[in-house]
């Protein structure tokens, strides 16, 4: 079951009965000419005081869900409620107390750094200009943007607007809840980057929601409590990073070796019927390297011929058998390593898995 | 807990035309509505006077230089030009990313039109303000305003700034291009201009040239602001008020329909 209405850290003052930051109940959303659900019925809590990943492939529905859950589009049907109001009825309060950095940047072109950071501080009801040009000064120096306050938005990198587009949602001031951050990391660089989910982290630490997507997992990974992976409108898994892991990345591995020799075609031919002819850890036999809630295959590395990465879920067995395959051939081992499966290797098997389903539904 | 600004009734709206002057007037802007009329009145205005001569032009039984004339038609010439910064202030929010932001804020549709709507209302009375007082030493012996004759001019501006930011601001929520945008606007603003009677008057001119003329909301804009700036207010001033009053409703309501019909 997707939701988890368990209650959690208390921070906000203006927190619901149930406990959950946004409540989201059997929402969908009709669009275009076809008329076709965009969303299909979806349903999530998230916690106050925590990072709740919303992940997807393109066209998957999450800025559909995005622009409903920050009042830009009205559902076609189902609930949503935000600090426990009715996002219809309550737009205006609820809007007071969010945040929202969008895919898309936003600038004003005519304004400073400096400039545009106060104006928005205004907007947000920072009356007092003094507080204002404080808290300016605060937000320029943590998002390092003190060396271009002075620069208009127009003269900026995409890199330096992306990171003002952000720091102009923290003069907010103390007021914001929730923070909603739709691929926040675009065109920043790694240093950029990671000070941006540190000062994230901080601020989820004193209280505040944020509600990510992205598509770097290594991100979602860092950051998120709970993950959402979205695909053709429907929620198709939903748990921790690690849950998510243990739960469909199962007892899957992933085998990386390195040969002393250049693989030959034969010889990759013979380690795929090691993988496609082996059992997995239930006893079940894989059709096609494919079982039922993973994908069993091997990965050719592009950049060096010797080498090569086998997802499997039953490692000790399958790496038994190329041992003694290894042998037979006289070939030699440089480098073995067995690994956990990474946050992308589950999600990209789970959309595949959603896929493969759909296919065979179809057919 | 609420501050006394969150009473204000429109406290929203102020806010957002503070941040439309502030963040979408450019000095080159402010120099182009100064400098544009400036070379009109004394460049054109004395240059065509040499022209005409001393007859000058009659306005109801008022007979004022052409000088004069002209400054009072670049006066409404102007709103029409400093209005266009409605259209301009919605393509750049489109643009930029600015729309959808703040749409995001706690700011909605309605308070956004009425936000740009008041902001090109200032704008043009500025730029009126600004025409009037340079151009003052050219008009300042022709001038009659009387009590009951300057709402007409202020109404005309009023009218005026709504009409032209209207217009513009549905022109930039259809195209989909900034050259798109600058051509139509361009071209229409030409139309605008001088198929009407800021430069020249409409009487004695060619009947269906003439006619265009009266089809034109500047005419309208250009003729009400005279009557107020030299007290010849008659019965077709009135049926002018008229007509530029619907004019410029109409105009506004589907501005206001485009916007909210404008995706986010």
């Amino acid at each position: 079951m997707l939701r988890n209405r368990t209650s959690n850290q208390a921070h906000s003052s203006i927190r619901d009965r149930n406990g959950a930051c946004i409540s989201v109940t059997n929402l969908k959303k009709l669009y275009g000419k076809a008329k076709e659900f965009t969303l299909d019925g979806i349903s999530f809590d998230v916690k106050y005081g925590t990072v709740f990943g919303f992940l997807g492939p393109n066209g998957a529905g999450k800025t559909t869900t995005l622009k409903i859950l920050t009042t830009l589009l009205s559902p076609t049907s189902g609930s949503v409620y935000i600090f426990g109001k009715d996002i219809i009825r309550k737009q205006s309060e609820i809007k007071r107390k969010i945040g929202v950095v969008s895919q898309n940047p936003s600038f004003e072109a005519n304004l400073t750094v400096e400039r545009a950071l106060d104006l928005y501080g205004l907007l947000w009801g920072l009356h007092d200009s003094m507080v204002r040009k404080n808290k300016v000064n605060e937000i320029l120096r943590t998002f390092d943007l003190e060396s271009i306050r002075n620069s208009k938005n127009d003269e900026l990198s995409i890199g330096q607007r992306r990171r003002v587009q952000l720091a102009r949602e923290f003069m907010h001031g103390e007021d914001m809840d929730l923070l909603f951050l739709d691929e926040p990391t675009v065109g920043l660089d790694p240093s950029a980057r990671r000070m941006l989910l540190d000062y994230i982290k901080k601020h989820v630490m004193s209280g505040l929601t944020v509600f990510f997507t992205t598509h770097i997992m290594e991100e979602a990974e860092y950051l998120c409590d709970e993950i959402a992976i979205i695909d053709n409108g429907r929620i198709i898994a939903f748990d921790t990073p690690t849950g998510l892991k243990q739960k469909y990345g199962g007892a899957n591995k992933i085998i990386e070796i390195t040969f002393k020799d250049v693989l030959s075609q034969s010889f990759v031919e013979l380690l795929k019927k090691i993988i496609i002819g082996s059992k997995n850890s239930d006893g079940d036999q894989k059709r096609g390297g494919i079982t039922t809630n993973t994908t069993s295959r091997i990965d050719l590395n592009d950049t060096n011929p010797n080498a090569i990465t086998i997802t499997v879920n039953n490692a000790e067995e399958v790496i038994s058998e190329i041992l003694q395959l290894v042998s037979k051939n006289g070939m030699q081992i440089e480098s073995i390593s067995i690994n956990p499966p990474s946050l992308e290797e589950v999600f990209l098997s789970i959309v595949n898995d959603e896929n493969n389903l759909k296919d065979n539904e179809r057919k | 807990m609420k501050s006394m600004n969150d009473y204000i009734v429109g406290y929203s709206i102020i806010l957002l035309v503070y941040r439309n002057i502030v963040a979408a007037i450019d000095k080159m802007f402010l120099i182009w509505q100064i400098a544009f009329p400036v070379v009109y009145i004394f460049v054109a205005g004395y240059a065509y006077s040499a022209l005409i001569g001393d007859q000058g032009i009659t306005i109801g039984s008022l007979t004022v230089t052409y000088v004069s004339f002209l400054t009072a038609g670049m006066i409404g010439f102007n709103v029409m030009n400093g209005s266009t910064i409605a259209g301009a202030i919605i393509w750049n929010d489109k643009r930029n990313g600015m729309f959808q932001q703040i749409l995001v804020m706690p700011f909605n549709k309605i308070q956004y039109v009425f936000a740009n709507l008041i902001t090109l209302i200032l704008i043009g009375l500025g730029s009126a303000a600004v025409i009037m007082v340079i151009g003052f030493p050219t008009i300042f012996y022709d001038i009659n305003v009387t009590l009951w004759s300057i709402p007409y001019t202020i109404y005309a501006l009023v009218a005026g700034s709504i009409f032209f930011g209207s217009f513009t601001i549905i022109l930039s929520t259809r195209m989909k291009s900034s050259e798109g945008y600058n051509v139509i606007s361009n071209g229409l603003f030409l139309f605008f201009a001088f198929v009407s009677s800021a430069f020249y008057p409409a009487e004695g001119l060619p009947q269906p040239l003439s006619a265009a003329f009266y089809v034109n909301p500047l005419t309208y804009i250009v003729d009400l602001t005279r009557a107020g700036i030299f007290a010849q207010v008659s019965m077709f001033t009135n049926i002018e008020v008229v007509i530029l009053g619907l004019l410029s409703s109409a105009v506004f309501l589907i501005a206001t329909r485009s916007i909210i019909k404008m995706e986010a």
